[in-house]
C-alpha cells in the first residue's frame, strides 16, 4: 500500500513537471532585443519600421525595440554605455575605432549561416568595415564612394573628350586647365580634400608611415609621397580649381562642391553617389569616372560603409545575430533601398537598384571593386587623429600657395619630426 | 575625524540657544540644494577631471594610470599645445581691448537721450543672444572673399579685400572682428553702470567748468571702473574659451592660425579619443584663466574706484 502510494506520488509529480514544462513553452515570452539606429535619406524611419515588421513576422519569438536618434546623441550614448559596460544596445552601428573592441565576434556565426556569407558583400567594403583584428565584428550596411563627376555639356562645348578610367592625375590637371573659363566664372576641376586619399594612393604614395607603425621617415617624405604632394602643388598652381575659401563659401557644407557642379561652375568634381542622385534630380547631364590613377599602380577608392555590430555583452547573441543578418542582409537592405535611397553593400541587391542600368550608375559600380583607402587606415587608427593632423602644415602650405615647387621635399622633411612624435604618442594608446 | 566630532564645533553648537540651533538648521537646509548641486555638478567633475588627467583613457575603456605623463607631454613634446596656446593668447590680446573699448563707446552712445533709443538698445543687444553657430554662418557670408558685403564695399573704394578666414594673415583678426559683433551684450552692462552714476556729480563738475572730455575722464570713467572690472574678467574668460568660430568656420586653419586651445581640446577628447590628455589640457586652461583672473583681481585695488 505504501509502495503504491509512493508510485502514485512519483507519477503525479512527473506528470505535473511535464505539464508545467509544456505550459512553460507555450507561454514563453518572446525575446526582446534593443536596436539603436539613425534615420537618414538612405534609411528613413518608415524603412526602419518596415524592416522590424518584416523581421518580426519571420521571427515571432523575437521582438525588436528600436530607438532612433540623432547622430550626436548616438555618439554620446554609445560612448557612455560602452564605457559603463551596461545599457548598450544589442545591435547598433559601431563606427568609432574605440568602440570596435566592444563588438561581438561573429566569425563563427557567419561561417555557420546557411543564408549569408562574407562573399555576398563587396569584398573590400567587407574587409574594411566588418573585419577588425582578423575577426568579423559586424556587417557593412550600405556603401558609398568618391569618384569624379563630369559635366558632359561643358566637355561638349569645349570640344574635349570625356575622361575614361585610364586617365592619369596629370591628365586631370590638363583637362581642368582646358575647361577653366574665368569669364564664365568656371573652374575645370576641384582639389582633393585630404592627403593619402584615392589620388595620392593612385600615384603610389601609399601611407604616411610604416606598416608596423614605427617610422615616419621615408614614408611621409618618401619619393612617391613627394610626387603626390608635387602633383597637388601643380594642381593648385594651375589656377584651374577653386580655393578652399571658394569651396567653403560657395559649396555645400562638409559634403563637397556639389552645388558648384550643379551650377555649372565646376566642370569636374570629386563627389559621391548621394550627389549623383542630387545632380540627376537637378537635370545635369553628367558622367562618372573613377579618380585618376597612374598605370602600374594599384587603384584605390575612398569609400565608406556603416559597421553594424552586436554588443559583446548582449544577453541575446543568437537573437541579435538573427536580426543583424536580416537587417544588413539582402532582405533588410532591399527594404531600405525600396523605401529609402539606400545603396546596398550586396552586389546582388545593388543590381536591382532603380538606376542600375544608367551610364553614370555603371560608372559608380566600377569603383566599388577597387581597393579601399580605408584598408590601411582601418588597421592604423593613429593615421588621422594624430599623424595627419600633426603634419597638416605641409598640406596647408601647398593649398595656400605659400611654398615653391622645389620646396615640397624640404617641407615634408620638416614634417617628419612632428609626425613621428604624434605617432609615438598615439600607438601605445590606440594601437598600431 | 568628522566635522560633527570637532570639539570646537560641538562647543559652539552647545552654546547656541535652541532658537539659534533651529535657525542654523533651517539655514543649512536652505543651503543644501546649492551645496549638493555644487558637489555633484562642479566639485566632482573638477576632481574627476584631475584624476583622468593622470590617466590614459579612451572614454570607452577603463582609465590606465600614467601619473604625470600627460603633463610632461604637454610641456615638453607637444607642438600642437604650443600652437593652440599661441593662437588663443593672440586672440585674447587682440579681441579683449577691442571689445572693452568698443563696448564702452557703444554704451556711451546708447546712453544719449534721443527718441527711439530703446529700439537701438534692443537692436544692438540682439547679436548677444543669437546662437554662435548661426552668427558664424552669417559671417562666412559677410566675409566671403568673392561676393561678401565687406569685400564688395572695399572694392567700391578701390581696395582688394583679403581672403579673411582663409588668409594666413587675416584669419585670426577676422575671428577677432567677428567677436566685436556681439559687443552689444557688454554695452548693456556698461549702460547699467553709466546710469548708476549720480547726476549731481556731473552737475557739480559742470559748475566747476569741466567740459565733456573732462567730465568723461574725471567722473564717468572712475565711477565706471567697477563695471569695467567686471567686464574685463567676464570678457577675459570668454576670450580664452573661443571655440565655435574655429569649429564652424576655420577648422583651426589655415596653418593653425586659428587652432584655439578649446578646439585642440575638443579634437583630442572627441575625435582622437584621448580623454586623459584632454583632461590635462582642460585643467591647464582652468589654471591659466584662474591665474589671469587673480592677477586682474589683485591689481584692481589700484584702478577700480568704489564710490563708498
Amino acid at each position: 500500500m505504501k509502495r503504491d502510494f509512493k508510485k502514485c506520488v512519483t507519477f503525479a509529480s512527473l506528470l505535473m513537471l511535464l505539464l508545467l514544462s509544456i505550459g512553460g513553452v507555450g507561454a514563453q515570452d518572446p525575446v526582446t532585443i534593443t536596436w539603436w539606429t539613425l534615420a537618414s535619406a538612405e534609411s528613413p524611419e518608415p524603412a526602419i519600421r518596415a524592416v522590424i515588421e518584416a523581421f518580426e513576422a519571420e521571427h515571432p519569438n523575437i521582438k525588436v525595440d528600436v530607438t532612433i536618434m540623432t547622430e550626436s546623441a548616438y555618439g554620446d550614448l554609445m560612448n557612455t554605455t560602452l564605457g559603463a559596460g551596461e545599457g548598450a544596445p544589442d545591435v547598433a552601428y559601431f563606427w568609432e575605432t574605440p568602440w570596435l573592441p566592444h563588438a561581438l565576434d561573429i566569425t563563427d556565426r557567419l561561417e555557420a549561416d546557411p543564408d549569408l556569407s562574407r562573399d555576398d558583400y563587396f569584398e573590400h567594403y567587407f574587409n574594411t568595415r566588418a573585419v577588425w583584428n582578423d575577426r568579423v565584428i559586424g556587417l557593412p550596411f550600405t556603401v558609398g564612394a568618391n569618384f569624379v563627376m563630369y559635366n558632359k555639356d561643358i566637355f561638349d562645348e569645349e570640344g574635349i573628350d570625356y575622361p575614361t578610367a585610364d586617365w592619369t592625375p596629370w591628365d586631370f590637371i590638363e583637362i581642368a586647365k582646358a575647361l577653366t573659363d574665368p569669364d564664365k566664372r568656371r573652374w575645370g576641376g576641384d582639389r582633393p580634400r585630404g592627403p593619402f586619399r584615392a589620388v595620392f594612393k593612385n600615384i603610389g604614395a601609399t601611407n604616411p608611415y610604416s606598416d608596423d607603425s614605427t617610422t615616419v621617415e621615408g614614408y611621409l617624405n618618401g619619393p612617391e609621397s613627394v610626387e603626390a604632394y608635387t602633383w597637388l602643388w601643380d594642381l593648385v598652381d594651375s589656377g584651374a580649381t577653386p580655393t578652399p575659401a571658394d569651396i567653403e563659401v560657395l559649396g555645400t557644407e562638409g559634403t563637397g562642391p556639389v552645388d558648384l557642379f550643379i551650377a555649372g561652375r565646376l566642370a569636374m568634381a570629386t563627389l559621391n553617389n548621394g550627389h549623383m542622385i542630387t545632380a540627376r534630380n537637378a537635370g545635369v547631364n553628367f558622367g562618372v569616372v573613377p579618380e585618376p590613377h597612374v598605370p602600374g599602380k594599384d587603384r584605390y577608392v575612398h569609400g565608406w560603409a556603416l559597421t553594424s555590430s552586436i554588443w559583446k555583452e548582449t544577453e541575446h547573441p543568437d537573437e541579435a545575430y538573427e536580426f543583424l543578418s536580416f537587417w544588413v542582409g539582402p532582405e533588410g537592405q532591399r527594404i531600405n533601398m525600396e523605401i529609402g535611397a539606400l545603396v546596398p553593400s550586396l552586389p546582388s541587391v545593388l543590381a536591382e537598384y532603380p538606376d542600375a542600368d544608367t551610364d553614370y550608375f555603371q560608372g559608380f559600380m566600377q569603383v566599388l571593386d577597387a581597393k579601399q583607402t580605408a584598408e590601411w587606415r582601418a588597421a592604423h587608427p593613429c593615421w588621422r587623429g594624430a599623424v595627419i593632423r600633426a603634419v597638416s602644415d605641409a598640406w596647408d602650405l601647398i593649398m595656400l600657395g605659400e611654398i615653391e615647387r622645389d620646396e615640397v621635399q624640404a617641407t615634408l622633411d620638416a614634417m617628419v619630426a612632428p609626425g613621428q612624435a604624434a605617432l609615438d604618442e598615439c600607438v601605445p594608446r590606440l594601437g598600431g | 575625524m568628522g566635522l560633527g566630532a570637532n570639539p570646537a564645533m560641538l562647543s559652539f553648537w552647545r552654546k547656541m540657544t535652541p532658537q539659534e540651533r533651529r535657525a542654523a538648521k533651517t539655514g543649512y537646509l536652505a543651503l543644501s540644494p546649492w551645496m549638493v548641486g555644487f558637489a555633484v555638478f562642479f566639485a566632482y567633475p573638477i576632481l574627476a577631471t584631475f584624476y583622468f588627467s593622470l590617466t590614459q583613457w579612451t572614454l570607452v575603456d577603463q582609465p590606465v594610470w600614467i601619473g604625470l605623463d600627460n603633463y610632461v607631454r604637454m610641456f615638453t613634446r607637444d607642438p600642437l599645445f604650443v600652437s593652440s596656446l599661441k593662437a588663443t593668447t593672440l586672440f585674447v590680446v587682440l579681441s579683449l581691448p577691442l571689445k572693452l573699448v568698443l563696448g564702452l563707446m557703444l554704451a556711451l552712445l546708447l546712453n544719449l537721450k534721443i527718441p527711439g533709443m530703446n529700439v537701438f538698445r534692443t537692436v544692438f543687444f540682439i547679436p548677444a543672444v543669437i546662437s554662435g553657430v548661426a552668427v558664424s554662418l552669417m559671417w562666412i557670408w559677410f566675409l566671403n572673399p568673392d561676393t561678401g558685403v565687406v569685400n564688395t564695399l572695399l572694392h567700391y573704394v578701390g581696395v582688394q579685400g583679403p581672403y579673411w578666414f582663409w588668409d594666413l594673415n587675416w584669419a585670426l583678426p577676422s575671428v577677432a572682428i567677428m567677436s566685436i559683433w556681439k559687443v552689444g551684450g557688454a554695452a548693456i552692462i556698461y549702460l547699467a553702470g553709466l546710469q548708476n552714476i549720480p547726476a549731481h556729480l556731473y552737475e557739480a563738475a559742470e559748475i566747476d567748468g569741466a567740459g565733456k572730455w573732462r567730465r568723461f575722464w574725471r567722473v564717468t570713467l572712475p565711477l565706471l571702473t567697477p563695471t569695467l572690472f567686471f567686464q574685463l574678467i567676464i570678457e577675459l574668460i570668454d576670450a580664452f574659451k573661443i571655440f565655435t568660430e574655429a569649429y564652424v568656420i576655420t577648422k583651426g586653419g589655415p596653418l593653425k592660425a586659428t587652432y584655439f586651445f578649446l578646439y585642440y581640446f575638443y579634437e583630442e577628447a572627441f575625435r582622437n579619443y584621448n580623454m586623459g590628455y584632454a583632461s590635462a589640457l582642460a585643467l591647464f586652461l582652468l589654471v591659466v584663466i584662474m591665474g589671469c583672473t587673480v592677477f586682474v583681481y589683485r591689481t584692481s585695488g589700484r584702478w577700480v574706484f568704489y564710490e563708498n
